[in-house]
């Protein structure tokens, strides 16, 4: 069986002749399922490219990108949606939640564009909110709710339709520490049970959760060690901040 | 549906905005209600009076400008006796009389002789229609509508009974010999009025013998510059033909134009005429409105756009298509232009009723116009959201999800 994300010698380049820009330039990486991977890297470094190449939002200039063993590199605009739909929850540093819908219904919205039948569609709604904590808050909107807890409702989002992948942007750039706390635990113990997390972010301290630290500059990836002091919990993350 | 959901969510988000976008089609909608209401309710109503005067007879009118004779009653009646296309001929008197009896009412008072039988639906229903005797000796005799005496003595068994007549500032006391057949419902509105519980809004008419209004006019049996006649069945070209050549060889008016007959086909081409004109103005207008009106709809729509960038590109995010996004804003635009057409209905309506008020014709509601507000305002509103539905749906996700 082929690995669940197989990035193969893909380039990235924006304004291609002068002046052109090189986000992405040969990177090989895979990641099995399960794994708990963390991609690492400044701002400019191509972690964003990178990232949205892994969420299907973009296409690579060159080279191929195999996703649960489909080529998704050369995709059109639809058949990406569909990808993005079935295989990855996006978990944003934003949180990018709709304002006008309420908690449930933005939980709700993967699982409308992939057609689930209205009854099935809410109880997978309410299951995924009770389990990031928000049971009871499932009619407020977003502007109602705390930062961590808008992050908890993009996280059970994410994970209603149980998708592969879980692509976590920076997903405590906008918390306190406290509600990071939370989200980090929630992340772990989403892993715990088996799903494939891959968090993208800039902070070494949020990185060195993950079992896997992949390193990226200048478009390029630099290392790729396993984390031998990876931690179940939160400890060393608070240490580290501190 | 749920597409349908969130667009009524989104319309309720940003309330006045919404209501301000749907403006012009709420006044382009209330104007093709107003005239296809207004223009109905007058077909029929003017439609109807113009049926009654074909079967109410044909006018004939000395035209003042062109001569200054006139006929007597007997002249008229001998004209009516030349016609034998006609049953007869009568003078034709009218005078705005005020009656009292157990209320007081105004009324049109058409004087006439015994001819006047022939004309339209008049179906005596109680006592008879004066005679030649009365109707040439101005006896102070008439016939009511059922629905007029309702008003005037607060019943129909009004036969014999005598009510005080004003005319001309003279008053006399004229007797009931007749009565004819009201609408059932023109019935209970005449009981309404003479309760007080409601206000007329139109005059009844009632007959009397033409000499009777002549003096008091104080020329009795003369002076007559208008006659009616009253022709058989599909022979009303016939008749106007020839009442006009007998009239005008009587008066010795050949050749001088002075005689005109009003008959229903004339009249009928000069209602149609005005109202095919207003018709055309009201809908121009009206097309001006919706043009305008969807214009901005397009407008609102794509700064909604630009401004819910970031929702378009979680949306694409979590899996949406291109269809799915360009379903979400056409049925948003679709769903304003609708719901700015029923405002705009309900809005043409009141007006109607309004107007009706003044007028004197029903409004009328049919379906096959709601069916046309409901076809005209969905279809603007998507022809009109192609465009700003059409930007959402291109969106590149990752600017989209970047914008702020």
């Amino acid at each position: 069986m082929g690995k669940l994300v197989d990035v193969i010698d893909v380039s990235k380049i924006y304004n291609p002749g002068e002046n052109e820009v090189r986000a992405l330039d040969h990177v090989n990486l895979s990641i099995d399922t399960g794994e708990f991977v963390a991609i690492i890297g400044q701002s400019g470094s191509g972690k964003s490219t990178l990232m949205n190449m892994l969420g299907c939002l973009d296409t690579p200039t060159s080279g191929t990108y195999m996703l649960h063993g489909m080529d998704v590199s050369h995709m059109t605009d639809n058949e990406q949606s569909d990808v993005r739909n079935r295989e990855i929850g996006f978990i944003f540093q934003g949180f990018n939640l709709i304002q006008s819908l309420t908690a449930q219904e933005n939980v709700e919205l993967p699982l409308i564009y992939r057609g689930v039948p209205k009854k099935e569609r809410q109880e997978l709604a309410v299951t995924a909110l009770q389990r990031v904590g928000l049971g009871k808050r499932m009619d407020h909107r977003p502007t109602e709710m705390s930062g961590g807890q808008q992050q908890r409702v993009a996280i059970a989002r994410a994970i209603a339709q149980a998708p592969p992948i879980l692509l976590a942007d920076e997903p405590t750039g906008n918390l306190d520490s406290g509600s990071s706390r939370e989200i980090i635990e929630i992340i772990k113990n989403l892993h715990k049970e088996g799903r494939t997390v891959i968090l993208i972010t800039h902070d070494p301290g949020i990185a060195k959760q993950a079992k896997r630290i992949v390193t990226i500059s200048d478009g390029r990836i630099q290392s790729d060690i396993i984390n031998p002091d990876a931690d179940v919990s939160g400890e060393a993350y608070e240490k580290n901040r501190e | 549906m749920e597409y349908v959901k969130s667009a009524f969510a989104s319309i309720k988000e940003n309330r006045g905005r919404s209501f301000l976008t749907m403006l012009g089609i709420i006044i382009g909608i209330a104007s093709v209600i107003t005239i296809l209401a207004i223009g109905n309710g007058m077909k029929s109503t003017v439609g109807g009076e113009l049926n009654d005067m074909q079967t109410g007879g044909i006018t004939i009118v000395l035209n003042g400008k062109k001569t200054d004779k006139h006929l007597t009653g007997a002249e008229v009646r001998e004209i009516g006796e030349k016609i034998p296309e006609a049953y007869g001929a009568s003078p034709s008197v009218t005078g705005f009389v005020d009656l009292s009896a157990r209320h007081k009412i105004s009324a049109n008072a058409s004087g006439g002789n015994e001819n006047v039988i022939y004309s339209q639906n008049k179906e005596v229903v109680a006592g008879r229609f004066f005679n030649t005797e009365e109707a040439e000796s101005g006896s102070a005799v008439a016939v009511l509508p059922q629905a007029c005496a309702a008003m005037l003595f607060g019943s129909t068994r009004a036969v014999g009974k005598i009510f005080e007549m004003t005319v001309n500032g003279k008053s006399m006391e004229i007797t009931v010999v007749g009565l004819i057949k009201s609408e059932e419902k023109e019935i209970e509105q005449a009981y309404r009025i003479a309760n007080g519980t409601e206000v007329s809004s139109s005059y009844p008419t009632i007959y009397v013998p033409y000499t009777l209004l002549t003096q008091s006019f104080g020329s009795p049996g003369e002076n007559i510059t208008s006659f009616k006649i009253f022709p058989h069945p599909n022979e009303q070209d016939a008749a106007s033909l020839r009442t006009r050549r007998v009239t005008e060889s009587l008066l010795g008016l050949r050749g001088q134009d002075a005689v005109t007959v009003q008959s229903y086909a004339s009249m009928l081409e000069t209602f149609n005429k005005i109202l095919n004109v207003v018709t055309l103005v009201v809908a121009f207008v009206a097309a001006i409105s919706l043009l305008v009106g969807g214009i901005g709809v397009m407008n609102i729509m794509t700064v909604s756009v630009t401004e819910r960038t970031r929702e378009i590109g979680i949306r694409k995010s979590l899996g949406a298509r291109t269809s799915s996004i360009l379903l979400q804003f056409l049925i948003e635009s679709a769903l304003i232009t609708l719901i700015g057409g029923f405002i705009g209905m309900i809005a043409g309506y009141s007006l109607t009723f309004i107007v009706s008020k003044f007028m004197s014709f029903p409004p009328k509601i049919r379906l096959e116009d709601v069916a046309l507000v409901v076809a005209i305002s969905s279809s603007i509103g998507l022809f009109f959201g192609i465009y700003p539905a059409l930007r959402a749906a291109k969106m590149n996700p990752i600017e989209a999800l970047r914008y702020e």
